[in-house]
Order: C-alpha cells, then structure tokens, then sequence
C-alpha cells in the first residue's frame, strides 16, 4: 500500500517526474487545483493559456498520456477542467515538449513545421493548444479525413485564421504516427508504470479532503464514511463550479481511476455501460450498436471534453439539457445504482425527478447504465438542434423510438424531449394521441400541434421558448419525413 | 519559417499574463456595477479592504488626476461616482495577493443602488430621443424628386446585432513602478499612446512619466482600441496605491460583461429604382446604439455614412446618422467599424430589389456597380479611383460558376421540400485610412549595432495580422539584408511617441512606410560613405553615389559590381568615422481630408475591392445551414505577403460570417448580457467554415496601385465584408420556400432561431 493515504500525487509533466506533496498547508497548490492555474503559477510552460476557464474554447488543451496495454494512449483535455489529483500516474504534454533543440538547432514535430508553412497561426495565442490537439490527432489517427479532422479540431477556437490552414496542416502531417515520442514510448512507459496508484489515495489539506479510490468498493466505503462528498470523473461540470463560480469543493471522491466501470458489454437482451466510460470511448462502441446514442454523443462537447466526460456523469447531472438523457429515456434505459451493502437497478425516467436532481441516494453510486435491445424493425432517431453544430449545448434535443405494425399502424411511439422542460422529458399527450393511429402526414400535422402545447419551455441565452416551440414541432415533422415509407 | 511563426508554434511567444511578474506581484480585480442605470446611494468598502491579503480597495475618490477615460469625449469614468449608468461599470478596484482573495474580498463590499428606468434597446433610445450627439447628414442630388422619378419604391427596416470580439487572450496588463512618479506598464493594447495618455491623466502625472509597451497582443479586432485602457488604467491605479506591481487578467465573463462590443445598428431606408433594377436614389437613417458612453461612437457612425453605398452609384442619396445613448456598455470599434451595418443594408436592397423584379441579384449588383469613366464619384465626393468592381465580377462570376449552380439550387429547391439552398454574390469597397484625416501619421526609429545587426521600433502592435512580419521583409528588403538580421523591438511609446492607433487597416500602409523612410536616411549617409571608400581606392572609374546599392549583405556599386563592401564592415567604419547609424522615419498619408460639415471631401487614401460567392444549404426544419461553398477574390493591391493576406482574407470573412449566422447578443430586461461567456457565445469552429473553400488574391494589377509601401494594399477589414453573401444565401434559401414570392423577415445575425421565426411567417406547417 506504498501510496494508501498518502498525501501526495506523481505525475509525469513532459519529460520530468513530478511529485506533489499536499501536506503543506501553506502551499498554494491545493488538491482543487486546477491542471492549468498550476501549469501557469508552478512552472515555466506558459504556452498553455486560460481563454474561457470553461472548457469551451481549448486554449488551455494538453495532451494527457495513458499506458493501455503497453502502448500510451494520448487524449487532448481542456486543462482548465482538470484537478491536479485527477492527473496522478499519467504524462501530461504541452507544447513546449513537441520541438527539441538539438546542437543549437531546433527540430520541430511534424506538426509544428506544417503548421508554420500553411501560416496556421496568426496572433498565436490558441496555438498552443490548437497544436496538442493536431499533436493527438497525429498520435491517433492515420491520414484522417477532411470530416474526422474538423470534429476533432473543434474544441479548438481560433479567431484569426478562419481554420483553413490548420486544416491543410493536419493533412500535410497526419500519415504517420512516428515521432519522438514513439522512441521514447518504452522507458515512458515504464515511468508511469511505476507511478500509477494501486491503492486509495486520499488527499487531506487544511479544509479539503479529496479521495482517488482505485476500485469500486473502495469508493462505495469511503463514500459511506463521507456521504457529503462530491462524486466527479471527468468533472467537466464539476469544475465549472469552481472555475466559474467561485464556489470552494472542499470534499471530493474522484472516481476517474476506477477501471472496473469503464466497460461497455452486451447479451442478447442489453447493453451494459458502465459508469466511468469516457462518452469518447462509448462512441468506439456505439456506432453499429445504438445509433441514436451515437448520433446524438457525436455532437457532445468536444474531442477534449469527451475524453474526460462520462455516460455515468452526464446521465448523474440530470441536466434538463444533458445530451443522453432524451435518448436513454426513449430506449427505456435503466440505471444501475449501488451502495456498500445492496444495489438496485431503476428505470432511468424514476431517476430523474427534478431540476438537476436524482433518486440517487447519499451513500450510493450510479455505476451502470442498462440499455435493452430494441426489436430490429423499430425506427429511432435522435437530434441535437443547437445554435452552433460542434460544441455547443442543445436548445431542444429529441429521441423517438416508433414501433409500427400492420398497415402503418402506431403500435408504440416514445418522444423524449430535452430543453423543453425542467427535466428530459416524454411527450405523453403527442405519444397518446399518436398510437394506435396511422404513420401519415395528417396524423403527423395534427400530432405537431398538441406537441407545439405540450411544453412550457424558458427564455434564455440559447433561445427564446417561441423557437424551442418550433424546433419541437418541426423535429417531429422532420423524424416522419426522414421514415415516411 | 517567419521567426514570429516559430516563436508561436514552439510556445515561446510571450503575451502580456506570460510576462514573468516580479516576486510580490498583486492581482486587480474589479468591483462592477450589477444596474443598468441606478444611484449609488451607499456602500461599504471597509470589511473588503481588511480582508487577508487584500492591499487596496480604490473608489472614485482614490483617482489621484482626472476621473475621466474617454479616448475622444471626456464622457466616459474611470471609476463610478453617485450614478452607474450600465452593467459592467467599475465602481472599485480591488488588488490582493491573488485571484481567489480579490473575489472574496468582492463580496465584501455592500453598495446600495436606487434604480432609475434604463434605456436598453436603440428602438426605446429613438422613441426617448436619447441622442448622444447632433445627428449627421451627407446628402447628395435630390431624394424627393429622385423618388418621383422611380419606377418602384422599396421601404423597410434592417436591424443588425451586436458582436463581440472573442480574442483570444482577453484584456490584461502588468503595471509597475518605477522611481517618483514613473510606471511601467505592459499592456495587450492596439494604441499605447492613448493607454499612455489615459493613464497619466487619471493618475495626475505627465506623459513623459508613463511608458507602454506592448509586443504582442492574442487578438484585438478593434476590441482593444480604447476598451484596453480600461485594464491599463485601473492596473496603474493599484499599482500607484499599493507601492506594488499589479496585474489584471480578465476572465473571460468579466471581459464580455465590462467591454464594448459592435454597434447595433437599427436602419430605415427607402430606395427607388427602375425596371433594370438600377437605383436611382437611395433615403436611409442609420440608428446606432452607442452605449452608455461615447467612446469611437461617433467615428463609427461616419466610417458607416461614408459605407452606406458600398460599391454602388446612385445618384440621389441621403444619409442620416445617429447615435443613441442606452444603458449598455460602450459599443467601440469592432473590425469593419461601422461599414458593415451600412453595408448589409444596401446588400439587402438590392436583394429585395431582385427579388422584386424576379431578376438575379448579381446581375443587378453590376448594373449599379461605380464605373469607370462616369458614374465614379461616391456621396461624399471622392472619386473611385483604380475601380475593379466588373474586373472581378466578370472573373469570380466565371470562376465560381455561378449562373450554372443558380440554377441547380434552383432545381433542387423545386424538388426539396425540408432542405433549401441559397447563393449570393457580394461586393465590397472599402475605403482605406482613418476617416479623421490627422490620424493618419506614423514614426519609426531604426537602429544598426555596430555588429550590423539591425532593431526596427515603430508604432504598430502585432495583432496576429502579420504587421510584424511584414515590416521585418521591408526592413530586410530595403536593406538588402537576411531577415535574421533585422529584429522588431516591442512597440514601446517611449521609442516611438504619439503614434495612432494600430487600427483601420492601416498598420503596415503606415509603419510600413514610417520605417522605409527611416531606412531612406541611414541608407543615404551609408550610400554616400561607401562611396567615398570605393572612390578613394584610386579607381579611375567614379563610383556615383546613385549607383549604390544593398544587395545580400553587400553594399556594392551597381555600376563596378566588383567594387563592394559587406554590410558589416561598412557598419563598423562607418561607426569609426562618426557616422550616425540610425535615424527616425515619419510618414503621413498625402493629400487626404474630409469636411465634416459639408460632408464632402477626399478621406480614403484608396479603395480596396473583393468580392465573394457562397451557397449555403438551409435545414427548414431545425434552420440549421451549412456554407457548402465560399468563393473569394479579393484585391490586395501589390501583396506584402500573400500567406499573410490570404490569412487575413481567410479570418476575416469566417469572422463576418459568425456576425452573420451564430453570434447573437442578447439582454435580459434589466439591462444583464445573456451571452457572457463561449458557453453561449458561439463564434465559428472549424466545422463552421464553408465545406469547399477557396479563397484568391487578385494578381491582375501590379502597377496600377496606389502610392503605398512597396504597392500594397491594406487587408484587415475588408474581407470582413465578403461574409454577407453567406447572410444573403441564406436569405435566398428562405424566401425559396415561398418561391421567392414573399420578402421574409431577415436581420443579422441569422441564427438558427431567427430563421426558423422567419420561416414561421412564411408557411404553415
């Protein structure tokens, strides 16, 4: 138990092993850190910048290394959204790492020289992180195609450039994988081998207890014992809270290293998810599975949140505008909670029973969700209507699950609604009226007139509740127009 | 590789919050106002100023000078006195040991506001008549009779939103002391002459005790012409009271809550025009929401006046101007200022006009183009010299095909019922200086060492417009020199004084030239002595000063080329005999003025010209669009750099089309911004860019530019303009689902809300 209550973390920050001690009370590195505040304060790689503080615009990205099956993975991540104890046992990567001086010569990554001979920089202040991400994107993907390489550039705002260099850059660059980092791949590997935790840490500073459980009934006990603790994974909306709030998270049990719940499996009635499946990895499953899942998660965030967020997370927020929510719920999903002595399994519509709130239990942990199969001739479809496609946060987001019979004939229609009401939430009055009627135009325009009453949504800075009105209307409309026949 | 570009990819590029601070460096924060119009009735600083490791809690009363910032009306506080008259107006200053203590000390404060009733739209400012300044004229040829003399009238409404700038890096600055009165002060600022100006007056010291400096800054768009002196100036402060330096970073919310943005823009226009769809006269009231304050206001509203035609003639035109004090933070310069507003409008009329007539659009666009031998004079009276308005239409018409695709979207919207698509092909003429004619000046101080290495200073700021890089190819063209020889210094106010804004796209037409002038004079002593060394080497051929030149580190004798000298040796001999070695260069652009009151005059230098087609397709159900495809010819004159001016081109028309499409600023009714941060405030990603972009400099003209550096031409804002065929194409793809019968209701920007509203009183579904 080298690490067990240890108040410290190590990591590898480019090329130098770090450990950080928390037992000093003075020290102005607290456990609530964020990856970026000690990034700018601690060191000198400056090239990492604070745009928004929220994720939304990756000037702040790094490039997070992983060992997963004696290879490193390398994932962008908004370094605003991290606390440090998040970071314990992995490499985290910035620019000034890429190029190398060698005999009073600087050689550059591949990405960096294509990046300067397209002129993909202007002012140069998102550079830095517009690179780490064209960085894993390198490390990733082979000669991806023009559509691959704007989702994944996404999460990047640039305001100079218009993106048109960077996007010949990734081409230019992307064919191969080699770089310095493959030759030196085995001793990092090795490296952080010897640093990851095997066993709970748990971090005691002044006011501030954070906990790293490494497996799932350490993290039910510790949260038995602390019940007022803070659950976050990926904490891409945890961290708002700080970040933007002001508010100080003084007790947290970060479930992150918990691998036993990052799986997706399947029998020949479900799909099981498990909890801490990062929404990226979940897409890897997705696409000849659940395609209104996938459809919907591939406009979640951006590759960088993706790659910290998690199903559990999304699915635990009970966000009335979380992108999962409406489809789960027409899927008729359920959840899986547990605490440390019993677990229980819910239909996920019980789960959600208000604004933001759940049916979840002081003590207990939502470490699955439960997907049934659907019959193959069932017709579902998921939308995400949001003022920008990539990176946004839905104004109305639907999934309908149409299951038809002879002659046309609705046997049973779901329609969740996100961003209509308080919570996702069914059209009942719509679905009633639809079954047992006709799959036709006129059914569909009487139906988009109850459903254009069927919520009371709000104003706000997405849009006006008149517009949400008509996106709900119109995605009805839009659903029978695709599956008309 | 440009040495700026390795700086930035490598991560070394310091911005002004990457400047290592001194050890007991403070952080500032600000205490804002949370009314849109209110008394200040009471407050209580004192709990906030005791707080641990908080070192000063400033108010109004604290300002050691003049409580006044306004960059041209002296209209504007520095810190609130008894009244706040917009959300996001300092009140207090805080500086602490860090961030986390300025915010708990903020709460600290108690201050208690009597409201009184805000003006927070310009359609409520125009029915208070809450005109900021006397409202402004141009007018040309006769409106009435112009319009009896129509065939068809078209009146209506355009409203326009605002934008915000979304730089990158947001406002910030590094204030330090010095001896006595001095400070130091980095700041991410476009104009340091008018940071340094600001801050001596607030702080109620002389200018010659105020340096700035400033090497680059993470963005600007105008958003740092006057709303960075802010930061400067409240940094300063603290600095003043705390004895210690002090640096204030925005945070992204505070930046968008606190700085201006675009002008709003409320515009009513008549226009008459006959069968051919050839305007003949042209009536519009621009109405622009200038905030609480006045700031550039008034220079916005006369760039838009003087933009109301943008690439057409028309004989009979009138243009009304005003600015409308509201309960909104102060709207400043944002790039394009003012033209763009102006310019939608009358791109919109002739969109109305073709849709009128069942015409096409282009075709009406080059019917009312400026010609070349007659109807060539603007409003104003200038006269559109070097005019390419039918040379780049006949070229992009062609290129991008444009009658042929016209017709397919027409085909395809005949067959799509829930998908439409839409095409347009705008124009742009942009005129070229700033508008208040003395503006119009620029210095440099260029040094040679004595190892011939060279340090260009001049007054421009390195915006990521590639101003820097551009100076340093002049510099080393010039010279005759490598680049790597040649170093830009950080503009520093104390090296080259009183310079003007970096701003109206005017930085490398002027630095540029500042600095060739500069070289001019060095050159000259240097052509002279080398001449002399080659003379008195007994040749029996002269050598003839004019036959000097600089040509790859040599300075040789065009005539003799055997007769030459390297730059550095001729440097270090020209040292030993007392030469001098550097010189200052000071440029003014010649023969340009405007009359205000007349409204009449020559203010631009030149025109730019571009032009642009691009077809979007429309998800009538979601209102959802996509640019399928963008074409851009623009004119850059003799190009600088073309990488360069393609990115420019490149940036600022993706930016146009966010103003067009996705960014929309919106208000509560009490006065808050609802769009505060990119949760909400969505620019352009990567994924927003047309799917099929291509984007041309037009290279037909090398010789025939204007009296510039080197025959370029200034690229920054024009190609902002060219984003309003997006707005237009989406447009067209609306008015198809009623087939082009009926004019919907369309403003800027086009999001998808505004859409689907549109389309909602078109069709019934």
């Amino acid at each position: 138990m080298e690490n067990s209550s240890s108040n410290s973390i190590r990591f590898l920050l480019n090329d130098l092993l770090y450990k950080i001690d928390f037992s000093d009370n003075k020290s102005q590195i607290k456990p609530t850190t964020t990856l970026l505040n000690f990034l700018r304060t601690q060191t000198n790689l400056k090239s990492v910048k604070e745009g928004c503080a929220e994720g939304d615009c990756g000037a702040c990205t790094v490039v997070m290394g992983e060992t997963e099956h004696n290879e490193i993975h390398y994932t962008p991540v908004n370094s605003c959204l991290i606390f440090l104890p998040m970071i314990n046992g992995k490499q985290i990567i910035t620019t000034e790492y890429l190029s190398e001086k060698k005999d009073d010569k600087q050689i550059l990554h591949p990405i960096q020289s294509a990046l300067a001979e397209t002129y993909g920089t202007q002012c140069g202040y998102c550079t830095p992180g517009i690179l780490m991400t064209m960085f894993a994107i390198y490390k990733n993907y082979s000669d991806p195609d023009e559509k691959t390489i704007k989702k994944l550039l996404s999460g990047n705002l640039c305001r100079c450039t218009g993106y048109l260099p960077m996007l010949e850059a990734v081409r230019k660059s992307s064919k191969n994988r080699e770089d310095k980092f493959s030759q030196k791949e085995k001793a990092t590997i090795e490296i952080l081998k010897n640093i990851k935790n095997h066993s709970t840490i748990s971090i005691k500073q002044n006011s501030y207890s954070y906990h790293i459980p490494c497996s799932l009934n350490d993290a039910l006990d510790i949260y038995n014992n602390n019940p007022e603790a803070i659950i976050i994974n990926g904490a891409t909306d945890t961290a708002i809270r700080q970040t933007k709030n002001n508010e100080k998270l003084f007790n947290i049990i970060d479930i992150s290293h918990i691998e036993e719940l990052k799986y997706f499996r399947k029998d020949n009635d479900n799909y099981y998810i498990g909890a801490g499946l990062c929404i990226q990895k979940l897409l890897g499953f997705l696409k000849d599975t659940i395609t209104s899942l996938y459809d919907t998660l591939e406009y979640f965030g951006s590759w960088q949140i993706r790659n910290l967020a998690t199903i559990g997370g999304n699915v635990s927020t009970a966000s009335p505008i979380g992108d999962t929510l409406p489809v789960l719920i027409s899927l008729k999903s359920s959840v899986k909670l547990k605490n440390i002595t019993k677990e229980r399994i819910i239909n996920i519509e019980d789960f959600i029973i208000d604004y933001r709130k759940t049916s979840l239990k002081k003590d207990e942990l939502l470490t699955e969700v439960i997907i049934p199969k659907t019959p193959d001739n069932n017709i579902i479809k998921s939308y995400k209507v949001s003022k920008r496609k990539e990176l946004d946060i839905s104004t109305v987001s639907t999934c309908f699950n149409l299951s038809l019979g002879a002659n046309n004939v609705i046997n049973e229609i779901i329609i969740t609604y996100g961003g209509m009401a308080k919570i996702p939430c069914r059209a009942k009055s719509t679905e009633k009226f639809l079954t047992g009627k006709k799959w036709c135009k006129e059914n569909i325009k009487e139906a988009g007139k109850i459903l254009f009453n069927e919520f009371e949504p709000i104003s706000d800075a997405r849009a006006e509740a008149m517009t949400r009105k008509i996106i709900c209307r119109n995605l009805l409309t839009k659903f029978w127009s695709e599956n008309q026949n | 590789m440009e040495e700026q570009i390795i700086k930035h990819i490598t991560g070394e590029s310091l911005f002004v919050n990457d400047i290592a601070e001194p050890n007991d460096f403070l952080t500032g924060d600000i205490f804002y106002s949370s009314k849109a119009y209110a008394e200040i009735k009471k407050y209580d600083i004192s709990k906030a100023k005791s707080y641990p490791g908080v070192y000063a809690v400033l108010s109004y009363k604290d300002i050691p000078g003049i409580n006044q910032m306004g960059p041209v009306i002296n209209d504007e506080l520095c810190l609130a006195e008894d009244k706040v008259t917009f959300i996001g107006q300092a009140i207090f200053l805080i500086a602490a040991i860090n961030r986390e203590t300025a915010i708990e000390a903020k709460k600290l404060i108690s201050i208690e506001y009597e409201e009184l009733e805000p003006v927070l739209s310009i359609e409520d400012a125009i029915k208070k008549n809450t005109l900021m300044h006397p409202e402004r004229k141009i007018e040309r040829g006769n409106i009435e009779e112009g319009l009896k003399t129509s065939t068809h009238i078209i009146k209506g409404t355009l409203k326009t939103g605002a934008q915000e700038h979304w730089y990158l890096e947001t406002q910030t600055t590094l204030a330090m002391s010095g001896e006595g009165n001095e400070m130091k002060i980095f700041s991410s600022t476009q104009h340091p002459s008018e940071t340094q100006e600001i801050t001596a007056k607030v702080l109620g010291i002389n200018k010659n005790q105020v340096e700035v400096e400033n090497r680059r800054i993470g963005g600007a768009f105008g958003g740092k012409e006057t709303q960075a002196n802010h930061t400067a100036t409240w940094a300063a402060l603290l600095c003043k009271a705390t004895g210690r330096p002090v640096k204030i970073h925005l945070f992204r919310d505070d930046d968008q809550i606190i700085t201006g943005k675009r002008h709003p823009f409320l515009i009513n226009y008549t226009a008459g025009f006959n069968e051919e769809g050839i305007i003949n006269t042209y009536d519009v009231e621009l109405n622009s929401d200038g905030g609480a304050v006045t700031d550039l206001s008034l220079a916005i509203l006369e760039r838009a006046m003087l933009h109301a035609d943008n690439a057409y003639y028309i004989p009979n035109i009138r243009i009304i101007g005003k600015v409308y004090k509201t309960n909104h933070l102060s709207n400043t310069a944002m790039r394009g200022f003012g033209a763009p507003q102006a310019v939608a409008a009358i791109e919109n009329i002739i969109e109305m006009i073709a849709r009128y007539l069942k015409k096409d659009s282009a075709e009406i666009r080059r019917k009312n183009f400026y010609k070349t031998d007659n109807n060539n004079i603007t409003h104003y009276g200038q006269k559109v010299e070097n005019n390419r308005l039918d040379f780049i239409y006949e070229k992009i018409y062609k290129s991008s095909e444009y009658i042929l695709r016209k017709k397919s979207i027409d085909e395809f919207n005949e067959q799509n019922k829930y998908f439409k698509k839409g095409i347009s092909l705008t124009p742009v003429k942009f005129g070229i200086s700033f508008t208040t004619s003395f503006l119009n000046q620029a210095g440099a101080l260029v040094i040679i060492y004595r190892d011939g290495t060279v340090l260009v200073n001049h007054g421009g700021i390195e915006m990521g417009q590639g101003l820097n890089i551009k100076i340093r190819n002049i510099a080393a063209c010039e010279f005759g020199l490598d680049k790597e020889r040649i170093k830009i210094a950080p503009t520093n106010t104390s090296k080259i004084p009183n310079t003007s804004a970096t701003a109206a796209s005017t930085g490398s037409d002027l630095n540029g030239m500042a600095v060739k002038i500069a070289i001019d004079k060095i050159k000259k002593r240097l052509m002279k002595f080398a001449a002399d060394i080659f003379n008195s080497d007994n040749y029996d051929r002269k050598t003839f000063y004019d036959d000097i030149i600089f040509h790859k580190n040599f300075i040789i004798d065009s005539a003799n080329p055997d007769r030459k000298i390297s730059f550095t040796e001729l440097v270090e001999r020209a040292y030993i005999n007392q030469i001098s070695l550097f010189d200052t260069g000071y440029y003014r652009t010649p023969n340009i003025w405007f009359d205000r009151v007349k409204g009449t005059g020559k203010p631009f230098h030149y025109y730019v010209f571009g032009m642009a087609v691009s077809e979007i397709l429309l998800d009538v159900l979601t209102g959802e669009i996509k640019i399928l495809r963008t074409d851009i010819l623009h004119d850059p004159g003799r190009s600088l750099d073309e990488n360069i001016d393609l990115g420019q081109v490149t940036g600022g028309f993706i930016q146009g089309s966010g103003y067009c499409t996705t960014e929309d600023i919106k208000w509560d009714k009490e006065g808050n911004l609802l769009n505060h941060s990119p949760d909400t405030y969505k620019i352009p990603t990567i994924d927003d860019i047309p799917v099929d972009f291509r984007v041309e400099l037009l290279k037909d003209f090398p010789d025939q530019n204007p009296d510039t550096i080197r025959k370029s031409k200034a690229v920054g804002e024009p190609p902002f303009l060219l984003a309003f065929s997006v707005w237009l194409a989406i447009k067209y793809a609306i008015s198809s689902i009623c087939k082009h019968t009926k004019e919907p209701e369309f403003s800027i920007p086009a999001t998808n809300e505004n859409i689907l509203q549109s389309i909602e009183k078109l069709i019934n579904f």
